[in-house]
């Protein structure tokens, strides 16, 4: 439900694995009976994300949207493109709805005419007929394809809750919120739930110590610091067996004896040094220990966090070839094909 | 090259080929389930703000009756264009696709058809305006204590489902609580509700005024911004007491809004509060000389003190509070004016607990006011005969149905006379009260 992740629709029907979500996909371009799918290939799915979230950012500026909508309307549309493919509808105009459906669903609505307005200005040779009609036609088409499920959880809000338990600064922080920014040009958002994505960004701002103000990219988020936390990740497994190898009662998240048992010898501490930064302080290395025990001692999916890391890292790699001229090019190639303009 | 002629190829062969295209772009958004191939339409329920109401079967199988709300378009009549959903129907929508609790009405599908949208619900044949109603009736007669205990009960926890779900229901009242034939409790009409986890927005902006008079906490009476659960809490306290005397317990009158659309201090339903409640002080309520409205309160006239009796426990105070008078002189002599000696003292098992009871619900303060969960621990709930999960239970008579007029059974194209277009798109609709004659 609202509160419970458990009982969500989020969980129960918006969560696939990698293969159900790739099936899913392959059906959908297979269904077109037009092969318009073929006759008009994509770019990268990663590339057309980032695409579509710098869209949806300025749209979102424009509009003075706050971050949360943004988020809650790229949840929208990947959605969306799980049930229709997307050379049969308009992007642009899918965003803008999904911008205006998620504002309202986020209680910070926008009245139709001035989105519709924006998104004509913004993307004048994209939709020329972007208008209130349009955008409310498009608005059931979003619904019924998402089936009315438009409360999404998003990780923001397990950040928040943790950031004071695990003494993130505020440059650790800022770091992990920037890393849920980028998570939703990922697929991520379709095969994590939001405590494993938020536990992950958290997990990377320890471990990668970033700089003051430094946004995540593929310098900081590569295979190395993969390394790093995996070691962090076989850290809390090993505590964990050895808890229950010694068959000690369960403590619960209240009360984590903290270092207790964890050595600074650690192998996390040699891979982060072999970076080349500066040499973790005990501070710092504590605060690693605290949040692998806690690890240990909950029943969060570790296997999951690595596979969350893993999407990180590979989106920053596609981020590094990324062609916007290229990827806004494809999109148009289509759409006046259509005669989706 | 070749890419420009195929595309000139789909451009040729591309309008109106695809048998399953749906899609926005030049062909326009159908829905995939029509309502009148999946549901038969058998009567007209009831109409309100938000639109109409209909009473239906399902044509494909489907067991069981249903409820269909076909929310009122922007403009009436036929609607020519699509305007964008109400942020209100949009959480409504939002909000039944997510909760699943046996006490709270079971939305089946959303269908998005003809520029209108169709909630379907489960069908409940009852509701509290609808059973209350009923005992009024010639001989005016008390509604059984198990009925009220279990109705009671399971209202409660409807409540604490919505609420530990972070879900405001913000407009109790009883002709929004359903009871099915099985006598199983369902809150409906989530048509108010929001979610209070994370406003971006206070959850005051928007909203000028929220619930039905009758059933406002003296909290948003005098002026509160912060809402909590506690405000459903104060309306299951009224409808406790409703259900006990069978009349509103505080039957104000509503204050309009003037022309500067400022919200006018609701003098005359804070009035009737203070003449049961007494004067709210500052010792009970600590927070009480920070509410907006607080410099109303002093205009108030307190009650007159003819309770003296009541009080022998001591600890009388000024302006104390009439309710456990009230609450003695309904239970005991609940035939009212008819004269009839009936019903005298036929709600009397009820008993000191229910007072208790109806007191924590009815706490002016509302940090101290009872949660849900608090009242589903209350010692009213273990005295006496168990509560039954089926209101109904033990009754010999059956409630008359719900009625169903046959007027109007076009769901697709009726039209709504006496609705008034709001001004406002969305949440500054004040809701009348939606009284259904009956007989």
């Amino acid at each position: 439900m609202a509160a419970s992740f458990w009982d969500s629709t989020q969980r129960r029907h918006w969560l696939y694995t990698r293969e159900e979500l790739a099936a899913i996909r392959y059906k959908l371009e297979e269904e077109d009976p037009t092969s318009l799918t073929h006759t008009f290939p994509l770019p990268d799915l990663r590339h057309l994300n980032i695409y579509f979230n710098q869209q949806m950012q300025r749209l979102g500026k424009r509009l003075s949207v706050r971050q949360q909508a943004l988020a809650t309307a790229q949840v929208y549309i990947k959605r969306f493109w799980t049930r229709v493919e997307m050379r049969r509808t308009n992007p642009y105009l899918v965003m803008a709805t999904a911008v205006y459906l998620a504002c309202k669903m986020e209680e910070c609505p926008h009245h139709i005419r001035i989105v519709a307005q924006e998104a004509r200005l913004m993307w004048p040779g994209e939709v020329q007929a972007m208008d209130t009609s349009k955008l409310g036609e498009c608005e059931f088409f979003l619904i019924s394809e998402m089936q009315s499920q438009l409360i999404v959880h998003q990780p923001y809000r397990t950040l928040k809750a943790l950031e004071s338990d695990f003494s993130l600064s505020p440059d650790e922080s800022m770091f992990a919120w920037n890393l849920i920014n980028d998570h939703y040009q990922t697929d991520l958002p379709l095969l994590c739930p939001p405590h494993i994505i938020a536990l992950t960004a958290v997990m990377l701002a320890l471990v990668l110590r970033p700089a003051p103000g430094e946004r995540p990219s593929s310098s900081s988020i590569n295979t190395s610091s993969l390394a790093a936390a995996a070691a962090t990740v076989q850290q809390a497994q090993a505590r964990a067996a050895a808890l229950s190898a010694s068959s000690s009662s369960s403590t619960g998240l209240g009360s984590i004896p903290g270092t207790h048992g964890l050595t600074p010898q650690s192998s996390l501490l040699s891979e982060s040094s072999s970076e080349g930064k500066k040499v973790p302080d005990a501070a710092r290395l504590s605060k690693v220990q605290f949040f692998a025990a806690w690890l240990a001692e909950s029943t969060i999916d570790i296997e999951a966090m690595v596979d969350c890391t893993q999407e990180l890292i590979s989106f920053y790699e596609a981020w590094d070839n990324y062609n916007e001229k290229f990827t806004k090019e494809s999109i148009s190639r289509y759409i006046k094909a259509r005669g989706l303009v | 090259m070749n890419r420009i002629r195929q595309s000139r190829a789909e451009v040729s062969q591309q309008p109106r080929s695809y048998p399953t295209d749906r899609g926005i772009g030049p062909i326009g958004y159908q829905s995939k389930v029509r309502v009148i191939d999946k549901y038969k339409v058998v009567g007209f329920i009831s109409s309100g703000t938000y639109g109409r109401v209909y009473k239906a079967l399902g044509r494909q199988g489907q067991t069981g009756e249903f409820a269909i709300k076909k929310f009122k378009p922007d403009k009436e009549g036929e609607q020519v264009t699509y305007t964008g959903i109400s942020q209100s129907a949009i959480r409504e929508m939002a909000l039944c696709s997510e909760l699943n609790h046996h006490n709270v009405i079971k939305l089946i599908e959303i269908i998005l058809e003809d520029k209108c949208i169709f909630m379907v619900f489960e069908y409940a044949e009852h509701d509290l305006l609808q059973i209350i109603h009923h005992h009024t009736q010639q001989p005016r007669h008390p509604i059984p204590p198990s009925t009220i205990k279990s109705i009671m009960f399971q209202l409660l926890n409807g409540c604490q489902y919505l609420h530990t779900n972070w879900v405001l229901h913000r407009d109790l009242k009883p002709a929004n609580i359903m009871v099915t034939s099985g006598g199983e409790v369902k809150i409906g009409d989530l048509g108010l509700a929001r979610l209070f986890n994370k406003p971006l927005h206070s959850l005051f902006s928007g909203d000028k005024v929220v619930v039905t008079i009758w059933y406002r906490a003296p909290e948003l009476l005098l002026g509160s911004r912060h809402y909590t659960p506690a405000i459903d809490m104060w309306a299951v306290g009224c409808i406790f007491a409703e259900l006990l005397s069978l009349r509103p317990i505080f039957k104000g009158e509503e204050a309009k809004m003037d022309s500067k659309k400022t919200v006018p201090f609701q003098r005359n339903q804070m009035q009737k509060i203070v003449d049961i409640m007494g004067l709210p002080t500052k010792e009970r309520w600590p927070l009480l000389p920070h509410m907006p409205e607080f410099s109303h309160l002093s205009s108030l006239n307190a009650p007159l003190s003819h309770g003296h009796h009541y009080h022998h426990q001591g600890q009388r105070q000024v302006g104390g509070s009439h309710l456990e008078k009230w609450y003695y002189n309904t239970i005991g002599q609940n035939a009212g004016g008819s004269g009839a000696a009936s019903g005298a003292a036929a709600l009397a098992s009820l008993g000191a607990e229910g007072y208790k009871l109806l007191a924590g619900l009815l706490e002016y303060d509302p940090e101290k006011r009872l949660t849900a969960a608090a009242a589903l621990q209350h010692p009213f709930f273990n005295t006496g005969d168990k509560v039954s999960a089926n209101c109904f239970e033990g009754l010999k008579m059956e409630y008359p149905h719900r009625r169903v007029s046959q007027d109007d059974n076009d769901i697709r194209t009726s039209s709504l006379p006496g609705t008034k277009r709001s001004g406002l798109p969305d949440d500054s609709i004040v809701r009348p009260n939606k009284r259904v004659k009956e007989g």
